[in-house]
């Protein structure tokens, strides 16, 4: 127990070791030694005695926002005529075979970049459920099964998908070719008219819809300001972090082994697991994820390896070369971010969890041996079993647990994301 | 003098093979840890030094056949995560660098936890595996 004038020796007690002892450790005793546990000369703060692996855990999640980086493979990342470009063509209906859907139709802003749906609706309904766009510098792979390697090819993908905006590239270009405001945001952004190569006006437009979307990074969280506390050693900062946070937190990244995946600052490692969730179609079928995504990855002529890439030397290439087609892919999925999860529900890659609690409940309850099953019964070509991951086990929460998990994970979300977006600016382009 | 001419022509041959094996046993790389089989001394280290979760690291190795046990014809590097049952999402592509040194590109633990490096080295019809471990936070 504490108060507040103890606030500068807690302080000096971590800096004051930092040459002795590691940063980590002399936190971890800090925290164990002065325990804020609220009460009546400090009501509403609280601290947790983390451990130094638990420290080292939660600290790896920040900072946050992470430095703005340009993407080598596409000369528009970073340029604001571009940025400006691609935000007008994000929201703009007439790139679809009806002209009725834009990328903004399911990437709704004030919906966390989603559209809130199960599965999401282009033309049609499609077997996937909509995932945010915000905070997509930071990816490696891009869609639920990765088919992407960088941020433009995936911007395209859609546009020429039947069922999405249902285009084609001689549409997508005259669309820009024939607007005049548009063709003078492509001269502005890439320096020359739209030219008459039809592919190359296509991957003008991906380059600057990735432009744009490069700079949709979610605020700061309640969550950050207690990670930057600890790592500042400012323990009466931390300690005003939720009670339930903070017991939902020590699961997340200790026992319940959440961070292992949900690594780094955006919380993905940016890989494919298979979690147990069903993978069969609504329209029938199996969804084989990451397995199908590696083959559409090297048949896409707009992958890094290719002609497109900006950057000469092929830098960023090495995943996609090195990416290993092995049967451990099949009902693989990405590891989505958990910032702003709470405004993206529901969840999974086809919708199957409405909640929060659903999805915590999920990893409670998990049962490991319906995992990398469903092929053994529906392909063929793959008749021996594929070895199973053994990390994924029922965490056998309570319910006051689940709870605590939940609480944790509200306090990844920003006070911006939800709030109406400003419109665009109407000044046509001269 | 043909008979001398033979015996320099052999003399000159079996430095040159001694010399090509002392190569091959120059299996210390700065830096580097070493692992050993029955056959083979390998010595790796990683490029960068430090390897960092999800990110896309490099191996160079030194193979060292020990007294009398033949050059390697291949080796493979390979990363496994015993507590989890799963290896890496990417295949590592080794290249021969002479002298007995290789290359792997394309490596990436992905998760944080223990790895094991898998090595293995093949000569004459067998593969020799060693493994390292690395704890990856």
């Amino acid at each position: 127990m504490s108060d507040g004038s103890l606030t500068g020796s807690h302080r000096s007690l971590v800096t004051g070791h930092w040459s002795r002892l590691s940063r980590l450790a002399a936190l971890a005793v800090a925290l164990f030694f002065f325990p804020w546990q609220g009460g009546a000369q400090n009501p509403g703060e609280f601290l947790l005695d983390f451990s130094e692996s638990e420290l080292r855990m939660i600290l790896q999640h920040g900072p946050w926002p992470p430095p703005a980086s340009r993407d080598p493979s596409n000369r528009a990342s970073g340029n604001a005529v571009a940025i400006a470009f691609g935000e007008k063509l994000f929201f703009e209906p007439r790139l679809s075979a009806k002209g009725s859907i834009a990328c903004g139709t399911c990437h709704v802003p004030e919906r966390g970049w989603t559209d809130r749906r199960k599965l999401g609706v282009g033309l049609v309904e499609v077997d996937r459920n909509t995932p945010t766009v915000q905070n997509v510098r930071t990816h490696r792979w891009f869609g639920w099964d990765g088919s992407s390697d960088n941020l433009w090819s995936q911007s395209i993908r859609p546009l020429l998908d039947g069922r999405e905006m249902g285009m084609t590239e001689r549409q997508v270009a005259e669309v820009v070719r024939n607007d005049a405001d548009l063709a003078c945001r492509y001269e502005k952004a890439f320096g020359t008219r739209p030219p008459a190569d039809d592919e190359a006006v296509l991957v003008g437009v991906g380059k600057a819809l990735a432009a744009f979307q490069e700079t949709l990074v979610s605020g700061r969280t309640p969550f950050d300001a207690f990670r930057d506390a600890l790592e500042k050693g400012d323990l009466k900062a931390a300690a005003r972090y939720p009670q339930d946070a903070q017991k939902g937190l020590r699961i997340f990244a200790g026992r319940g082994n959440c961070s292992l995946c949900h690594f780094g600052p955006n919380f993905t490692h940016g890989e494919f697991h298979e979690i147990g969730i069903p993978v069969f179609k609504k329209a029938g079928g199996v969804d084989w994820g990451r397995y199908e995504g590696i083959k559409r990855l090297r048949a896409n002529r707009f992958n890094l390896l290719g002609s497109f890439n900006d950057d000469p030397a092929r830098a960023d290439g090495t995943s996609t070369r090195h990416v290993a087609l092995v049967p451990q892919t099949f009902e693989q999925f990405k590891v989505p971010t958990l910032r702003n999860i709470a405004l993206t529900a529901p969840y999974m890659h086809n919708g199957h969890l409405s909640t929060l609690p659903d999805v915590v409940r999920h990893y409670s309850e998990i049962d490991p041996t319906l995992l990398h099953m469903a092929h053994l019964y529906f392909d063929p070509l793959v008749p021996e079993a594929v070895p199973t991951d053994t990390l994924l086990k029922p965490l056998k929460l309570t319910s006051i647990e689940i709870s605590y998990v939940v609480a944790f994970l509200m306090t990844l979300t920003d006070s911006e994301t939800g709030k109406p977006r400003k419109p665009l600016p109407a000044a046509a382009c001269r | 003098m043909r008979i001398a001419l033979k015996i320099c022509t052999l003399l000159m041959g079996a430095i040159m093979a001694l010399s090509a094996a002392a190569q091959y046993c120059v299996a210390d790389l700065a830096g580097g840890r070493k692992v050993e089989s029955e056959r083979y001394v390998l010595s790796y280290r990683t490029k960068p030094e430090k390897v960092a979760v999800s990110q896309h690291f490099a191996v160079e190795m030194a193979v060292c056949p020990k007294a009398g046990q033949p050059a390697p014809e291949g080796v493979r590097v390979d990363g496994f995560m015993p507590e989890h049952n799963h290896g890496m999402n990417y295949k590592a592509v080794v290249k021969p660098a002479g002298g007995g040194r290789y290359d792997a590109a394309g490596l990436m633990f992905h998760m944080p936890g223990r790895w094991d490096f898998i090595f293995e080295v093949r000569a004459a019809g067998k593969t020799d595996r060693m493994t390292a471990t690395l704890m990856l936070q």
